[in-house]
């Protein structure tokens, strides 16, 4: 895809080749911060000797058992929150169009703890309603910035977002109370983390989050011409009307899968692009390229902060993301003029 | 007869308000007819009754009571002075950093000061940033409340950040306050509330005209002999000491703050502050919200925050997607 990159934009893409380069050497870091430090007894050095294979059996364990797999999900997670929001942003022009703030991930989850509480117990099955609930809300998203007014004001889109993402989680803390045995399962799904989820929901979201990627590959093109506007995106000759629903679902498709696989996380769909954007520019095939390495290193980064602020205790990743995220928001809704996408 | 209509919708909103005191006393556990409960209260009932109504169910009809009004008139107040119909204390942050606070003070992280002036505290600290942060298009439109829910969204990081800090038990007991409920009041919360409830509404009372002229823009408000920033700290300050203290008392129910003052405007003759009518409006709402999470679901209970959130929500919805509000940006 890079290679597809217009000729118009060799000289750009100078500057494009740095940061990305410096954006995957920042996640190798994070990467291995991941797995050297946690909040347990084994110590960075053991760990170390661990990965070196001359380690004791106990920080083998730790390394491979624990804290791996909850690498990888951080990673995947991040990768889909930050594709997500950025796709989402470029679709309705509006730079605080977050999956997590406009409440797909508040419906994704409100879905899950339905879908418990009626009695559903596979990961494949909460996974797929992971995925319905966060179509939904993107239906809704969408919906709402047809409504007339609200499609151009950024700003109002987001409060909306905020009311529903109210409503949606007090509905599900009324769930939540309605059966003391589903609500410790609930929490498990809806509580922002990657601490201690088993691999096999990483199986379950793989083939969505493959499927996803492919659609972004084909959508990609069409979306940055779309970004010149729906009568230039026409009159290259695509359809926008085929695009925003193509976008809307792999939308869906990510959120539902970093739902089911972390949790409602907010702001992350939010950071991500920012951070990726202000070395990108306005063409959203590089933002999304600055996203790969940007969104795991940032959610994974995240998560690392999370086992170490409190430990020997840990703290909810969402906690973390929300303190790193609502500055930028702030930063975002302060600056006199919205960045125009 | 300026205010004959205000004064009827006064009237008429205190015997609702009454009418709503009494059912809440009489519904529980152990029904309680009206008439007994009325008999209960003036002193000559049986000691059962005399014990459920007076001893169980009175201080928590005080406290629903004195936080709905007192969250009502600090929304009232905070619309008329920021200009802009959203700026609820919760919809911009404010009760979340009270409640952070005052979750410090109970979780005994930090100075170990009583809850309601944590609560304070916070209440001051998130409404200076707030008012410091509304940046180039001031307190109007819908930046500035944006901007509120980045400040509630840190309080409530930080809320989670101490419960996770602490012990179990700690955590426990201080979990009502998060979610907005009438289960987590202590006794001398509620009497610095009445108390601070009392002296506020006094001084808003005095401040009325001031407060009306501040419908107008600022050039009107002055030609009209107001002290546009005198008026402006003290209203502030006493939104954020009505807000402070009801968090202290119920925690974050914030959408009684938006729609009790709503109701009450649209009852009030136009170009009249509501103050009184909101406060009436939000003691009721209070009451109410928690009449209906101690009884839709007994014995479970519903906490008050959840149920104003699920019936507040839809309107707040219904506001901002409406084509064009009015009275914004």
């Amino acid at each position: 895809m890079l290679n597809a990159l217009s000729p118009t934009s060799v000289v750009a893409s100078r500057a494009f080749f740095p940061p990305l380069l410096a954006a995957g050497f920042l996640l190798l870091l994070v990467v291995l911060a991941s797995l050297l430090y946690g909040a347990g007894p084994v110590s960075a050095r053991d760990a170390m000797a661990a990965l070196m294979a001359n380690g004791t059996e106990e920080a083998w364990f730790v390394v491979t058992e624990l804290r791996l797999p909850r690498t990888i999900i951080a990673l995947v997670t991040g990768l889909a929150l930050g594709l997500a929001g950025a796709l989402l942003q470029s679709m309705t022009r509006n730079p605080l169009a977050e999956p997590g703030l406009l409440g797909v991930s508040a419906g994704s989850g409100f879905a899950v703890a339905l879908a418990i509480l009626l009695g559903a117990t596979t990961a494949t099955l909460t996974t797929l309603v992971a995925q319905l609930g966060a179509l939904a809300g993107c239906a809704l998203v969408i919906a709402a910035t047809r409504v007339q007014g609200l499609g151009n004001d950024p700003v109002r889109l987001v409060l909306a977002g905020a009311t529903l993402t109210g409503l949606l989680l007090a509905l599900t803390s009324m769930l939540m109370l309605m059966d003391q045995r589903a609500a410790d399962e609930i929490r498990f799904w809806i509580t922002g983390s990657v601490a201690g989820k088993p691999l096999s929901i990483l199986w379950a979201t793989l083939p969505s989050i493959t499927l996803a990627l492919v659609l972004i590959a084909i959508a990609a093109r069409p979306l940055a011409a779309m970004a010149l506007g729906e009568k230039a995106a026409v009159g290259l000759g695509h359809h926008p009307g085929r695009i925003r629903f193509l976008i809307t679902f792999t939308v869906a498709l990510l959120v539902g899968s970093a739902t089911a696989l972390a949790g409602p996380l907010i702001f992350v769909g939010l950071v991500v692009p920012f951070i990726a954007r202000a070395f990108s520019g306005p063409d959203i095939r590089k933002t999304l390229w600055l996203c790969v390495p940007v969104g795991p290193a940032v959610v994974l980064g995240a998560d690392v902060v999370s086992r170490l602020i409190a430990a020997p205790a840990e703290m909810p990743l969402g906690v973390i993301t929300a303190l790193i995220g609502a500055p930028v928001l702030l930063a975002i809704v302060r600056a006199g003029r919205m960045p125009s996408l | 007869m300026p205010d004959k209509r205000n004064a009827l919708v006064n009237t008429t909103l205190l015997g609702l308000l009454i009418l709503a005191t009494i059912i809440s006393l009489a519904t529980g556990t152990v029904q309680v007819s009206l008439l007994d409960t009325l008999r209960a209260l003036a002193g000559n009932a049986d000691p059962m009754t005399d014990f459920v109504i007076n001893e169980l169910r009175l201080s928590r009809v005080i406290a629903g009571l004195l936080s709905g009004a007192a969250l009502a008139m600090a929304g009232c107040l905070m619309q008329t002075l920021a200009r802009n119909r959203l700026a609820t204390p919760g919809i911009i942050g404010i009760d979340n950093a009270a409640t952070a606070f005052a979750v410090a003070s109970v979780v005994g992280v930090g100075l170990s000061l009583a809850p309601s002036a944590m609560a304070l505290a916070g209440a001051a600290a998130a409404t200076a940033i707030a008012f410091g942060l509304a940046g180039a298009n001031g307190t109007r439109g819908y930046r500035f409340i944006v901007a509120g829910i980045g400040i509630g969204a840190i309080a409530g990081a930080v809320t989670q950040v101490m419960l996770s800090r602490v012990a179990i038990d700690a955590a426990n007991a201080a979990y009502p306050w998060t979610v907005g409920s009438l289960n987590a009041r202590s006794g001398q919360s509620v009497l610095v509330l009445g108390m601070g409830l009392t002296a506020g509404y006094l001084v808003l009372m005095s401040l009325s005209r001031a407060l009306n002229t501040l419908q107008f823009t600022d050039a009107v408000a002055i030609a009209l002999g107001t002290r546009l920033k005198a008026t402006r700290i003290i209203g502030l300050g006493l939104a954020v000491m009505l807000t402070g203290l009801a968090v202290s008392v119920c925690g974050p129910v914030g959408l009684i703050a938006l729609l009790a003052p709503e109701l009450a405007r649209a009852l009030y003759r136009p170009g009249k502050v509501p103050l009184t009518a909101a406060a009436l409006t939000g003691a009721s709402f209070m009451l109410i919200a928690d009449l209906l999470g101690r009884t839709l679901f007994a014995p479970l209970e519903i906490p008050v925050g959840i149920i104003t959130a699920i019936v507040g929500s839809p309107y707040l919805l219904w506001i901002l997607l409406k084509p064009s509000p009015r009275s914004l940006t």
